[in-house]
């Protein structure tokens, strides 16, 4: 089976379109993978936002992950669900497509978007324009068969440092070889960052278990990530170092800043807004 | 000729100083008293392209202005032609004596010779952005005027 718009793609159908302004689209959960994380939520936003953008340049220029000023992380997502997606742009040009969107499940956001700006490159280094372009084509008139998603495998982080409660350091091997490098990107495969971003949430994870816990009780949830660059490019096989630091704690919130290194280089970094997990 | 640096006041730009030094603060991750006004993004705080991008976009929203970002450099080209400005990828003796004016916040030792138009944004300065939002606000509100 071809894995162009299948291994990592999140977009089934474009409902409406108006370029250079907003676009609003949806796609279905397949059932049958194992999880769905609001990480790739997230990247479904930033796609659909893409098809608007590459469209609204003539499928000349893409964005690709750049940065995000704050991705809330507002409700937890299953397979099978379908995502209501929609994007507003504040600019699209040449150089940067500015946009925020939201991602809904039966008309409650899931995930939001503020503040995401993603440099624009030559679509023909990343993929085929025209096949690009037939498939906004498909999008927008009556869209492609959902499922063709089948899942991403595990990456293990391995822990190689750290300082319980303070800090917690790991290595993230990027497969040589993996299905979706075919869809992401056909011409140049590239590690997303979207599982860069999954990989840094699950280390964040795990250093908030190592948190004193908040004084209502309960455990820490990860509530929103902000500051969110990617400086560079990953492309399969690299290892990347991962960092998580508590930088504050009070009784009802702890912040945590992460950074993403390949050798010396920081590639990424964010900062993770934890709270005390909603029990009403 | 217009250099697009005439009228700027000190005292404008150290009333917006802070708020610039803050934005870069935040946009590259560093205590905002390593930020200068004479500090070069690129050399002194390490900015790559994709700083710069987030510096541009923060920088509007915070002043509700619009920075045309393929313009900076154009900008700083102020009046000159292309061919006046650079040939081969170096800056003309012409181009470098309107970068010094148009940039007159830079240390004039930071103008090499010879001066590549790819490392212009290395002389970009806090101040740089400082002027460069002063510019934005002032186009808009004349575009404000003109609309009343």
């Amino acid at each position: 089976m071809n894995p162009h718009f299948r291994a990592f793609s999140f977009v089934d159908r474009i409902t409406t379109v108006e370029l250079g302004a907003r676009i609003h689209g949806e796609y279905w959960i397949p059932s049958g993978v194992g999880c769905f994380g609001q990480s790739l939520v997230a990247e479904a936003v930033g796609q659909l936002a893409a098809w608007a953008a590459m469209a609204t340049v003539d499928f000349q220029r893409r964005p690709v992950a750049g940065l995000a000023g704050e991705i809330e992380l507002l409700r937890p997502i299953q397979p099978g669900q379908r995502l209501e997606l929609a994007a507003d742009f504040d600019t699209v040009d040449q150089d940067a497509a500015s946009y925020g969107g939201t991602a809904q499940v039966d008309g409650l956001p899931v995930v939001r978007l503020r503040h995401c700006v993603g440099p624009m490159m030559a679509v023909e280094d990343f993929d085929d324009p025209e096949a690009l372009r037939a498939r906004f084509a498909v999008l927008c008139n009556g869209g492609a068969e959902p499922g063709g998603f089948g899942g991403i495998p595990d990456f293990p982080l391995e822990r190689i440092g750290g300082e319980t409660g303070k800090q917690a350091i790991a290595t993230l091997q990027v497969p040589a070889n993996a299905y979706f490098f075919a869809d992401h990107f056909p011409r140049r495969p590239v590690f997303p960052g979207t599982l860069i971003m999954k990989a840094n949430l699950e280390l964040a994870a795990g250093l908030a278990r190592e948190l004193p816990a908040p004084a209502m009780g309960g455990e820490w949830v990860l509530r929103s990530v902000s500051d969110v660059k990617l400086r560079a490019f990953t492309s399969p096989g690299e290892v990347l170092e991962i960092s998580a630091r508590l930088d504050r704690i009070s009784t009802d919130a702890a912040t945590l800043n992460l950074e993403t290194r390949k050798g010396m280089r920081v590639v990424g970094g964010a900062r993770v807004l934890l709270a005390p997990e909603d029990r009403t | 000729m217009s250099n697009n640096n005439n009228n700027i006041t000190k005292e404008e730009i150290m009333a917006i100083y802070p708020k610039v030094a803050g934005i870069m603060a935040d946009a590259l991750g560093c205590d905002a008293d390593q930020v200068k006004p004479d500090s070069s993004l690129i050399n002194d705080l390490k900015a790559e392209s994709i700083d710069f991008l987030d510096i541009v976009f923060r920088l509007e929203r915070a002043f509700k202005i619009k920075i045309p970002r393929d313009k900076i450099v154009e900008e700083a080209r102020g009046g000159l032609s292309e061919a006046e400005f650079e040939k081969g990828g170096v800056v003309t003796e012409a181009g470098v004596e309107r970068l010094r004016l148009v940039l007159s916040e830079v240390p004039a030792e930071r103008f090499t010779s010879p001066l590549n138009v790819a490392n212009i944004p290395q002389l970009f300065t806090t101040e740089t952005f400082c002027k460069m939002a002063i510019r934005q606000q002032r186009a808009a509100s004349a575009a404000g005027a003109a609309r009343v």
